[in-house]
């Protein structure tokens, strides 16, 4: 079918599954090399489709009569620039797995679900209807799943992965419910009534603010955005390179990447104003936390939500812009980042702990990497994360004034808080070791694996780079069919103030962290820890709300059974009854005449009187 | 003289049955599979001939009391030819699988093949008469599977089944009784009760879709008449389990979906049965969020998916209506998967609780990733069959009730949040894990297989079936 062409994009990661579960017993070790190089055939598909330009294709996967439902894919800019992300992500990550993931007998099983993951987050970028995106957002839920819970004998891991499949489920029915209410609406023969373009070209109705209501709580569930931040947080169960391939291109962005696209329904139905107040919330929830965790890869996944808060922010100021510049850089800088985070947890032996690491300077490529990634993510002039940074900061405008200065004010905090918190992650690792481990952990990491070193520097080479992407945005954008503003005027304050801050949290981190001023710190000021660290509150919230329905549903349930038990009571009773009454009937002739003789005398009373 | 399909399958099965009955045990399950199997071809030798055409219709008649136009009418539509089918491949995966349990192989097989007359027979049937008949024989052959081939407390379970089914079969005589003598001409013809029920009196149809509403309810099963399905899924064997859920609940969902399209004065009655079907499919979620044993666990989703079924029935419109048959057919299928899991599972562990039953993926890894497969087709994940049906039925129930229509899903939603509850617990965590005191057989894993791939195969090509619709 010529018009399944876009499709062929995912094909070589799904048939790199099926060789996968096949390979199981005796190959087990070249299943790698299979996914590695169908994850380099995808991408070859997907730079010929860019070079082919922006085209629609549609076919019809079901129909009830005239009713058709179809699976759309589009190759418009937008999502062949995710496309892109992904496709060049994929095959970094598959490298750096082959030197991470070294347990012969996991191997089929990783590469199987990873490939399935990749797939899926590739149909998405280039889905245009609601069914297409809704088969990847599925997939995506299963798989990340699956992969967080990867390691199954561990039950923090299997925890982790159900909090995730379980925040997943409420957005999975919410974006079920908003498709079909959607298709009900305006579903008529013949028409794609899932197809976004179609749906925007329509006038607004209820129905349709609260499909879109919906659909923003499904994507605050994929991207972790309050009140569903925790599963992103628990998810670093999961193997690193999983992390990094999650928090940069896969996943979490689907939920941001979906409000970009339906952004134009949003601007008409005066809901923008929501992704603004949920973005600052997780904006500064995140931040705060990365602030005192101490977990080496939860500060990088609270940094994510902080990131992915920051891009619905600028979506909520109507700033497509702005949000995706921020999208495209950060795959890079926190994929990096990630990886890096494995290196070292992989020469630290396992250690989770930021403080229990050491020693990161032993290794000169990952040394160089890791601060490159760091100084991105602070935003320092002119790695990428600093264009990614003043675009969102350009964005806020347009509210009435006091509004705009507090969610200036936010983001300024931000921008200081992201600066101390990576500081913090990256002076601390770098400390020297205690004596009795230099020699074995300078060997550990004069021994990492080539494999886990290249992609961190190619990273490194698109985050130094990645700044240009400012520069040819505008004629990226151009090709975007949307009322929202499409350039930005970056403005000079914002420049200077977020750079100067940047500088402050480098400077705070290195006296606090690098030069060790902190002893003490946490014990001295227990209540602003308990502040900044508040993701046990959030727990709580979610325990308090599970446990709220389980009290429902035992509530019910004795109903139920006491309800059953009073039918089966209600039985019981008319055999008693019938016991009694058979008793009479014993076949001895004396009885039956005494029956008899009573009844007489009652028929002779009854009409005698 | 176009070939007798109908005929001839219900007497592959009645024959097959027999033959079990005669021959020796060793053969009954290779009767019970060729049986099963040879219908199925014949199913899918109809559809590929049927489906470039687009419209599906047999009709044959077997007449036997001229006096009362009664006879052996049968034909098969795209409606019904999807449960035949349907209930063709569980038959065929419960005879293929065999019963975990090893037990009265001959009985089982016999049962087996007796229930696929039965049910080729209710979906199949073109009068109301032979309609009664089958019905009553696919629940006493039930009732046998659950008494004699049941678990320790099948005794009772069994007889709860049979006290609450003959009710629902009295209420349906009565009904049947009341339609044959306020149609015109007196009859028993589906198609001809269809064309003439509006000259009905408005009263006597009331009375009448009351009283069979009742009937097929307690058979679908609907709170409040639900209570005799926990108990007998929990005791019936393996595959009594997946006849019971997979197929005999349809007989209900089937016979309600017939009696909303036949009587005129269902309308009035959609907005209640919805509200009502609804709010079962909530209830039963939040029950099941109590359950231990797995087996029972699997039995409660049961009611979930079938009330939402019922929500799209009483939509009254062709999304609800096909969206209810390609859930029945989903449903069907996923929760046989689901039932012989489990079965397999306690084959395997001894046990089925679980608080108790730890780390199944260490031991059986096919069977926990089944499970896993049929999580995903009870909550409709996209390229299952549940998610072609999921799409059908809440676009029809969101088209006849507005948003409302949606709020079943929370059901769904509570009995998805919990099989993964489930699957944490016992299947995937393997820090400690339970010792096996079975292997899994070959042919266990051969009846996943089949479920399966019919379960991919109709969320993967939804228009095998749908393109046979006419609207």
């Amino acid at each position: 079918m010529p018009e399944l062409l876009q499709l062929l994009v995912v094909v070589p990661l799904v048939a790199a599954a099926m060789v996968a579960i096949l390979l199981r017993r005796s190959h087990r070790l070249a299943v790698r090399y299979v996914a590695l190089g169908a994850s380099i055939i995808s991408l070859l598909i997907a730079v010929t489709l860019a070079f082919q330009g922006p085209q629609v294709q549609q076919f019809a996967w079901f129909s009830l009569g005239n009713y058709a439902v179809y699976i759309t894919t589009t190759t418009a800019t937008l999502n062949m620039m995710l496309l892109l992300i992904v496709a060049g992500i994929t095959p970094l990550i598959f490298t750096y797995s082959i030197g991470y993931l070294k347990v012969p007998s996991e191997q089929s099983r990783y590469y199987t679900e990873m490939c399935i993951f990749a797939a899926a987050m590739m149909l998405f970028a280039i889905s245009a209807n609601f069914i297409a995106l809704f088969i990847a957002w599925e997939m995506l839920g299963i798989t990340s799943y699956l992969l967080i819970g990867f390691w199954q004998y561990k039950p923090k891991a299997q925890a982790a992965g159900r909090k995730a499949i379980t925040t997943i489920i409420i957005g999975d029915v919410a974006m079920l419910v908003a498709m079909l209410l959607i298709w009900s609406t305006y579903g008529s023969a013949g028409a794609d009534a899932f197809n976004f373009a179609y749906i925007i070209s329509q006038p607004a109705t209820t129905n349709l603010y609260i499909a879109m209501v919906l659909v923003a709580i499904a994507a605050f569930t994929k991207s972790a955005q309050f009140p569903f931040t925790e599963w992103l947080a628990d998810a670093m169960e999961g193997p690193t390179p999983v992390s990094a391939f999650l928090h940069s291109s896969t996943m979490v962005k689907a939920g941001v990447f979906l409000i970009a696209v339906l952004l134009p329904i949003y601007a008409e139905l005066n809901l923008l104003y929501i992704f603004i107040i949920f973005g600052v919330v997780s904006a500064l929830l995140g931040a705060m936390n990365a602030l005192a965790e101490h977990h080496i890869k939860r500060i990088l996944a609270y940094s994510t939500i902080e990131d992915l808060a920051l891009m619905f922010i600028a979506l909520g100021f109507g700033s497509v812009y702005g949000a995706m510049l921020l999208f495209i850089v950060q795959a890079f800088y926190k994929a990096l980042l990630f990886m890096s985070a494995g290196s070292i947890m992989t020469a630290n032996e396992d250690e989770e702990d930021l403080f229990g690491s050491f020693g990161a300077s032993k290794n000169r490529i990952l040394l160089i990497t890791t601060v490159i990634g760091a100084l991105s993510l602070a935003g320092i002039f002119p790695l990428s994360g600093f264009f990614g940074k003043i675009a969102i900061d350009s964005s806020v405008s347009g509210l009435p004034a006091l509004y705009t200065a507090l969610v200036y004010a936010a983001l300024l905090t931000i921008d200081l808080a992201s600066s101390l918190y990576i500081f913090r992650w990256l002076f601390v690792p770098l400390r020297k070791p205690p004596l009795n481990k230099v020699t074995e952990l300078s060997i550990n990491y004069r021994t990492l694996p080539k494999s886990m070193l290249i992609p961190p520097v190619i990273l490194a080479a698109f985050v130094v780079g990645g700044g240009i992407v400012y520069f040819f945005m505008p004629g990226i954008m151009a090709g975007v069919s949307m009322a929202a503003p499409l350039y930005l005027s970056v403005s000079d304050l914002s420049i200077y103030a977020e750079t100067a801050l940047v500088l402050v949290g480098l400077f705070l981190a290195y006296r606090l962290y690098a030069k060790g001023a902190l002893a003490g710190f946490t014990e001295r000021h227990k209540a602003l820890y308990a502040a900044l660290f508040n993701e046990a509150f959030i727990n709580r919230f979610y325990l308090l709300f599970t446990s709220a329905v389980q009290a429902v549903a035992k509530a019910v349930w004795y109903f139920d059974h006491y309800l059953d038990m009073t039918i089966v009571g209600l039985g019981m009773g008319v055999v008693e009854i019938s016991g009694g009454i058979r008793r009479v009937e014993n076949g001895q002739v004396n009885v039956y005449v005494v029956g008899f003789v009573i009844g007489l005398v009652a028929l002779v009373l009854i009409f005698a009187l | 003289m176009v070939f007798p399909i109908i005929g001839l399958s219900l007497l592959v099965s009645l024959v097959s049955a027999l033959l079990i009955i005669v021959l020796n045990v060793r053969f009954s399950r290779l009767i019970a599979v060729a049986g099963s199997a040879a219908i199925l071809a014949m199913l899918l030798a109809l559809l590929a001939v049927d489906l470039p055409t687009g419209t599906l219709a047999v009709a044959e008649s077997y007449p036997f009391v001229t006096a009362f136009n009664i006879g052996l009418d049968l034909n098969l539509n795209a409606i019904t030819f999807t449960l035949s089918l349907m209930a063709t491949i569980v038959a065929l995966a419960a005879a293929l699988a065999g019963n975990p349990e090893k037990a009265r192989e001959k009985a089982a097989n016999m049962l087996i093949m007796f229930f696929e007359f039965a049910a080729l027979g209710i979906f199949a049937s073109a009068n109301f008469f032979i309609f009664f008949i089958f019905w009553d024989i696919g629940v006493v052959v039930l009732f046998f599977m659950i008494n004699s081939l049941g678990s320790a407390n099948r005794r009772y379970a069994s007889m709860k089944f049979i006290i609450y089914e003959i009710f629902a079969s009295s209420m349906l005589l009565l009904g049947i009784i009341l339609i044959y003598f306020y149609t015109p001409v007196n009859s028993f013809n589906i198609q001809y009760i269809q064309a003439h029920a509006a000259s009905i009196p408005l009263g006597t149809q009331e009375i009448i879709f009351v009283v069979m509403f009742i009937a097929f309810a307690v058979n679908m099963p609907l709170f409040p008449l639900h209570f005799w399905l926990p108990d007998a899924h929990t005791e019936a064997s393996t595959q009594g389990s997946m006849l019971l859920s997979g197929v005999l609940t349809k007989f209900g969902a089937y016979g309600l979906l017939l009696l909303f399209t036949t009587l005129p004065i269902a309308g009035k009655f959609a907005i209640p049965v919805a509200i009502l079907a609804g709010f079962s499919a909530v209830y039963a979620a939040l029950v099941t969020m109590l359950q231990h044993d797995i087996k029972r666990v699997i039995a409660y989703t049961t009611i979930v998916d079938m009330g939402i079924i019922l929500v799209a029935i009483a939509a009254l419109n062709p999304f609800g209506e096909y969206g209810a048959v390609y859930g029945m057919l989903a449903h069907g299928i996923t929760i046989a998967l689901m039932f012989l899991v489990v079965g397999c599972m306690h084959h395997i562990f001894g046990e089925r609780d679980m608080r108790i039953v730890k780390g199944v993926v260490a031991k059986a890894t096919s069977t926990a990733y089944s499970f896993l497969l049929g999580t995903f087709g009870i909550t409709g994940v996209p390229l299952t069959a549940g998610f072609i049906a999921d799409v059908l039925i809440f676009i029809g129930a969101m088209q006849a009730f507005g948003v409302y229509g949606a709020l079943p899903l929370i059901g769904l939603l509570i009995i998805g949040a919990f099989l993964y509850f489930v699957i944490n617990k016992s299947f995937m965590l393997t820090n400690e894990s339970s010792e096996s005191i079975e292997y899994l057989g070959v042919s266990h894993k051969v009846g996943y297989a089949l479920l399966l791939f019919f379960m991919f195969l109709f969320g993967i090509l939804p228009s095998l079936l749908l393109g046979l619709v006419k609207l």
